[in-house]
């Protein structure tokens, strides 16, 4: 599938084909060892196939928003203010914001199959719920009118208040009572309880969706380039027709 | 030279009032977030041992109680769930209409929801609050009268 | 296998999200590429 695409891309490298190849292999290994390899949990059965996918997806999400955040410090810090920063943050956002989507979507299925709910407002879910909710906004706001400086800046002071959610989602169920369950492998006593299987496919999960990022969002901020140079080419062209127009009349 | 903005335009034009449309719901949905469901979901359920006793934990109110549901006390009986349920040497009574279903058993942490009426608990919904601790489901580790939850729990 | 349609469905929106993104970000560079001379690729 990557190689199909990639023949037809204007974003490819060979760097790019090899980041997508083995993004494709880690995930075909994640996807057989998570529905079949691995074992029922004692309590959980079957359902717990689900984390294979909806914790490596929350983690790149989080990631990626972590990314924004330097990026757009990088920006707003350096001199120059490369819009090279600029891309790269809204790219990281865009594929963050999937990834978020993927975490709430997967996690409402697995806490139908395991608390009875599609959704609870408890802590971790009404934070989550609020951090997806605000790098929506984040991209929104990349797209409101104005030169690509101001969307620049605009964003990336959006980008670097929204990160500070983070932290309040992951402790969310340390800090407040949650039904949602606390951190198995990130938790503060570092005594992780999971078979090794199961947290070998995890892992595997993390790792593909990682590949999966890194090659998003690469082919992303080139896209982001091409459009950025398409639109001053058209600016321009336009420009120079008017002159003409003028210098004629 | 003619600079003026051109009224005919032949390119599709950016909709621009879509991405301020979408910031106002944005923070809209923020808004709702954090002052109908943030306030309610910090302080998401009483323990057993906090009814009556911690403030917001009112008997006499709708309330949200977690606790672990005590082993050989679950019984379904005419269409009803009932079990005593546990926390720091606390227990209460608690009756579900229903069976609870998905992966509710003995020895787990639960979130029941409902009332206190004549020392009961009468509960009309009942969440499973999972460790997280994952094991390989095995036969032989499941004692002969516990669930595999208390078999977890009890190592 | 038990509740496989919500465990296959999680698998399925993850796969099928990541596909998307990835169909639409290579359709929307092919498109502008056209216009951008190979010079400003600067990744090439």
């Amino acid at each position: 599938m990557s190689q199909v695409l990639q023949r037809t891309s204007a974003t490819g490298t060979r760097a790019t084909k090899v980041i997508g190849a083995l993004a494709i292999l880690v995930m075909v290994w994640v996807v057989v060892s998570g529905l079949i390899l691995t074992p029922q949990d004692v309590v959980q059965g079957e359902s717990v196939r689900i984390m294979y996918v909806h914790v490596p997806s929350a983690w790149i999400a989080y990631l990626a928003f972590i990314f924004t955040a330097v990026a757009s410090a990088s920006w707003l810090i350096s001199k120059k203010h490369s819009m090279g920063f600029d891309r790269f943050a809204g790219a990281s956002a865009e594929v963050g914001v999937m990834f978020m989507a993927i975490t709430l979507i997967t996690g409402s299925l697995w806490g139908r199959l395991t608390w009875g709910e599609f959704w609870q407002w408890d802590p971790r879910l009404t934070t989550t719920a609020f951090l997806f909710v605000t790098y929506v906004g984040y991209l929104a706001v990349r797209r409101l009118e104005g030169s690509a400086e101001q969307r620049a800046r605009r964003s990336a002071v959006v980008a670097m208040l929204a990160v500070l959610e983070i932290p309040l989602v992951h402790f969310s169920v340390v800090l407040w009572r949650s039904l949602h369950q606390g951190a198995t492998v990130l938790n503060p006593n570092g005594d992780v309880k999971m078979d090794d299987l199961m947290l070998f496919t995890l892992f595997s999960g993390v790792v593909a969706f990682t590949l999966v990022f890194v090659w998003l969002v690469l082919h992303r901020q080139r896209t982001m380039l091409l459009v950025d140079i398409a639109n001053r080419q058209g600016l321009d062209a336009a420009i120079a027709a008017r002159k003409t127009e003028g210098s004629v009349r | 030279m003619d600079l003026t903005p051109r009224t005919s335009e032949t390119s599709r034009k950016p909709r621009r009032w879509l991405p301020i449309v979408l910031l106002s719901l944005v923070g809209l949905g923020g808004i709702v977030i954090v002052t109908q469901f943030l306030t309610s979901a910090i302080d998401y359920y009483c323990n057993v041992d906090e009814i009556g006793v911690r403030s917001g934990c009112k008997e006499s109110t709708r309330l949200r109680v977690q606790g672990t549901v005590e082993q050989g006390s679950l019984q379904k009986t005419g269409g009803k769930t009932s079990f005593v349920m546990s926390f720091n040497n606390k227990s209460i009574n608690v009756v579900y209409a229903g069976d609870p279903g998905g992966v509710f058993q003995e020895c787990i942490s639960v979130v029941a929801h409902g009332r206190m009426i004549d020392g009961t608990f009468e509960s009309n919904r009942i969440e499973v609050k999972h460790s997280n601790e994952y094991a390989e489901k095995n036969a032989d580790r499941l004692n002969s009268s516990g669930s595999a939850a208390c078999s977890q729990a009890q190592g | 296998m038990k509740d496989a349609g919500f465990i296959l469905g999680s698998y399925f929106v993850t796969l099928g999200a990541i596909l998307v993104f990835a169909f639409v970000t290579l359709r929307r560079a092919k498109e502008s590429s056209q216009s951008v001379d190979e010079k400003d690729k600067t990744w090439l």
